[in-house]
């Protein structure tokens, strides 16, 4: 009679499978998952602690390094948290440039996704082609606000600085370019039988549950359900660029990792769409809403709540303040924060071995956004 | 928008009368409502199944160490309706004692692990491993007002001196090796 | 072997050329500035043309990359990771957060000073360094070694004490324990 035996294993932070430094330790038996426990807390900074002690301008320099892939949404939901807290108006052009800069971004994180998500399968040819065209939106960066990856660009009030001559041409260029690659990366990665063959049936979410267990961004619209922060809370001018037909959002029925890198692919064609109707179509105007006495600046008593559409979902920044110059309490929340502890440790029972940082990286895991 | 919001207050109302604050008259698609912490699970059940707000925004905590109260918020949206309810309640600064709302949803279960962590928040009935985010901390929770995290740095970590004089950083390695700066350098150095 | 000075030179100088055109580097993104590190290993910027490729585990790599702040948690296990390594070994320091602590400098969970727990060779600066500051401050450690100047796990070896010391003050009880260094 066989008897069979229960091992413990520790899938540390450092291994070359996983995304950012988090721990899982995983039960097998055989070759099965049947128990994961998640372990976060190896990149801590105690931002929240920090930005007591900085004013309200100076603690939006600190904030892009919150979430390390993507750092522009974050500081659009400090801009907006703050502006809603005090009323402050922001003029359109401001507006337009934002949308910009935010689209630019989530299209260099999900070319960086793409590097990861097929890496862990195997596939890492695909790493070196998306990342290697990843460069030329991070030139288009350098162009607008100075650096290729930490910007501190949008701040309360507007953007810095107005865009620079000649930018819509170089712009135009870059999509174009990427419109003929995204069929490369199809024939490469979308149409490979193996890749399928791995992504099918793997990492199943049940669709009645997931609003209940907390699941946003992209890992919802793979079950099904067309829900997107741009169109349902809009901010910005994403509202009319909806109702305009200027880009719609995706939805695939499955719930498991292969419809959600579908829903990952299609929204990149629709990033495309938006940069070049804002480029056409930018106004005229004025690009700060300029604060009297930035380093005097006070804000009466109250509390916010903003929320913007990051690549791996919602994320949210509350701003509560007492009629002084520095915040009393800042709180963010990333997408991750649910996604990569109460659901991955559901997720992964059942599955093989070989296939966790596969699911780990389709759920949008990103250890610097949950431990802050 | 309005009528959305009032008729939805008048509902939450009618079931809790011990409703003691409310604030309605926000610009946007928010409405606030304060009440007893021993009441809290029984405003987030009825939320959470009669009236359609199944998604779980955020729960955070401000610390009024003038005023000794910790004071919980909890977001909660609808995807029908689309409108946010902030539930807020106080906690006694000295004894923080509150229920736990594992069982209604269960991300809830990492948000009060980390209030527990940070703010010395004890949640009646949280079933979690002792260490979050911290290990081997011990001192008080770090993010309560009372804690300087300056002076725990220098205590605790070796800190590199600084530079004695003010001078340019550039001019400084000049001279020290013997050469002579660029005149680009010159034009903007202070 | 002949052991006179002239054939020990030799040796040392094809040895030399030999380590510094193969440094394989650890995959193990510590802080912020391991996002710079994949752009740096594609094609614009391509990296493998000086010999410099991802090993996945510490007994097959030769240089570990410490990419920005450390808290003390990770801190405990780069002290494991590191004493893994087999000689000849080099650390680069990357990122102004090793240097002085960066703009983490009142934060009670990171390390402001890495010099005194872990024997650094090149520093390189920036927030984030660009990836051609990082080929340069390859090469210079390439210049380094063909010098015969890279020792950092020589001074780990003879001052031992020194740095268990340190390491002791800022993680407590719990620091890892090998109390001899002599393998």
């Amino acid at each position: 009679m066989e008897r069979e035996k229960v091992t413990t294993l520790y899938l540390g932070p450092q291994h070359p499978g996983i995304t950012g430094n988090m721990m899982v330790r995983l039960k097998l038996k055989g070759d099965t998952i049947v128990g994961a426990r998640t372990e976060v807390g190896y990149l801590h900074r105690g931002f929240e602690k920090l930005q007591e002690k900085r004013n309200w301008l100076q603690s939006f320099t600190i904030l892009c390094r919150f979430c390390v892939p993507e750092p522009d949404p974050v500081e659009e939901a400090y801009a907006l948290a703050v502006e809603l807290l005090e009323g402050r108006e922001v003029p359109e052009r401001a507006k337009y440039i934002r949308v910009l800069v935010l689209e630019l971004a989530r299209m260099a994180s999900y070319l960086l996704w793409f590097g990861g998500q097929s890496g862990s399968a195997g596939l890492y040819t695909m790493g070196q082609w998306s990342v290697g065209d990843r460069n030329y939106i991070l030139d288009l960066f350098e162009d607008i606000t100075g650096g290729r990856v930490y910007h501190m660009f949008i701040w309360p009030g507007g953007v810095r600085r107005d865009l620079p001559k000649g930018f819509k041409d170089k712009a135009m260029k870059v999509m174009d370019y990427f419109e003929k690659r995204l069929e490369e990366y199809d024939t490469l990665m979308f149409e490979n039988s193996i890749f399928q063959k791995r992504a099918q049936g793997v990492g199943i979410i049940d669709k009645e549950k997931a609003v209940e267990w907390g699941v946003v961004g992209p890992v919802l619209r793979g079950c099904g359900i067309k829900s997107d922060i741009r169109i349902d809370d809009p901010y910005e001018i994403y509202g009319e660029l909806y109702e305009k037909g200027v880009f719609e959002v995706p939805a695939f029925e499955g719930g498991d990792v292969w419809s959600r890198a579908l829903v990952r692919r299609f929204e990149i064609r629709q990033s495309i769409n938006i940069i070049r109707y804002v480029l056409d179509n930018i106004p005229d105007g004025e690009f700060y809403n300029k604060i009297p006495n930035p380093h005097k600046w006070k804000i009466a008593k109250g509390d916010a709540y903003s929320r913007v559409e990051a690549t791996r979902g919602e994320v949210g920044f509350f701003v509560a303040s007492d009629g002084s110059q520095y915040p009393r309490r800042t709180h963010f929340r990333g997408a991750a924060y649910v996604h990569a502890i109460t659901l991955l440790e559901n997720v992964l029972i059942g599955a093989n071995v070989a296939d966790v940082s596969f699911i780990m990286n389709s759920l949008g895991t990103c250890p610097p956004e949950i431990e802050r | 928008m309005e009528e959305i919001k009032n008729k939805i207050y008048q509902r939450l109302t009618e079931a809790f009368p011990e409703i003691t604050e409310h604030k309605l008259d926000f610009p946007y698609n928010r409405l606030d409502v304060k009440i007893p912490k021993n009441k809290v699970p029984a405003i987030l059940f009825y939320l959470k199944d009669e009236m359609g707000f199944k998604h779980l925004v955020h729960i955070t905590c401000v610390d009024w160490i003038e005023e000794e109260k910790f004071e919980l918020i909890f977001i909660v949206w609808s995807p029908k309706e689309k409108v946010k309810v902030f539930v807020r309640t106080e906690l006694d600064r000295n004894n923080p004692v509150m229920d736990n709302i594992d069982m209604i949803w269960r991300q809830a279960n990492t948000y009060e692990r980390e209030l527990r962590e940070m703010f010395g928040i004890q949640f009646e009935g949280l079933v979690a491993p002792k260490e979050f985010i911290l290990e081997d901390w011990d001192d008080i929770p770090p993010m309560r007002r009372d804690f300087d995290t300056e002076a725990y740095a220098k205590k605790r970590f070796f800190e590199r001196p600084g530079r004695e004089d003010a001078k340019d950083v550039r001019q400084t390695i000049a001279e020290r090796t013997g050469e002579s700066l660029p005149d680009f350098a010159k034009k903007y150095s202070r | 072997m002949v052991n006179d000075k002239n054939s020990q030179k030799i040796v040392d100088i094809i040895q030399n050329f030999a380590r510094k055109h193969s440094l394989f580097v650890l995959a193990y993104g510590t802080g912020c500035g391991a996002i710079e590190i994949p752009p740096t290993m594609t094609s614009r910027y391509d990296a493998e043309r000086f010999g410099i490729r991802g090993a996945a585990t510490p007994r097959q790599a030769d240089v570990l990359l410490i990419t920005g702040y450390l808290t003390t948690k990770t801190l405990k296990r780069v002290i494991r990771v590191y004493e893994q390594m087999q000689d000849p070994k080099y650390v680069i320091g990357f990122g102004s957060c090793t240097i002085n602590g960066g703009m983490y400098w009142d934060s009670y969970n990171t390390i402001k000073v890495l010099d005194k727990y872990l024997p650094v060779d090149i520093y390189i600066n920036g927030c984030m360094p660009r990836p051609e500051a990082v080929i340069e401050g390859f090469i210079k450690l390439q210049k380094k070694i063909a010098e015969g100047r890279a020792d950092g796990a020589k001074q780990y070896k003879e001052n031992f004490e020194w740095y268990r010391a340190n390491q002791k003050k800022v993680l407590g009880p719990t620091t890892p324990h090998i109390q001899e260094y002599n393998w």
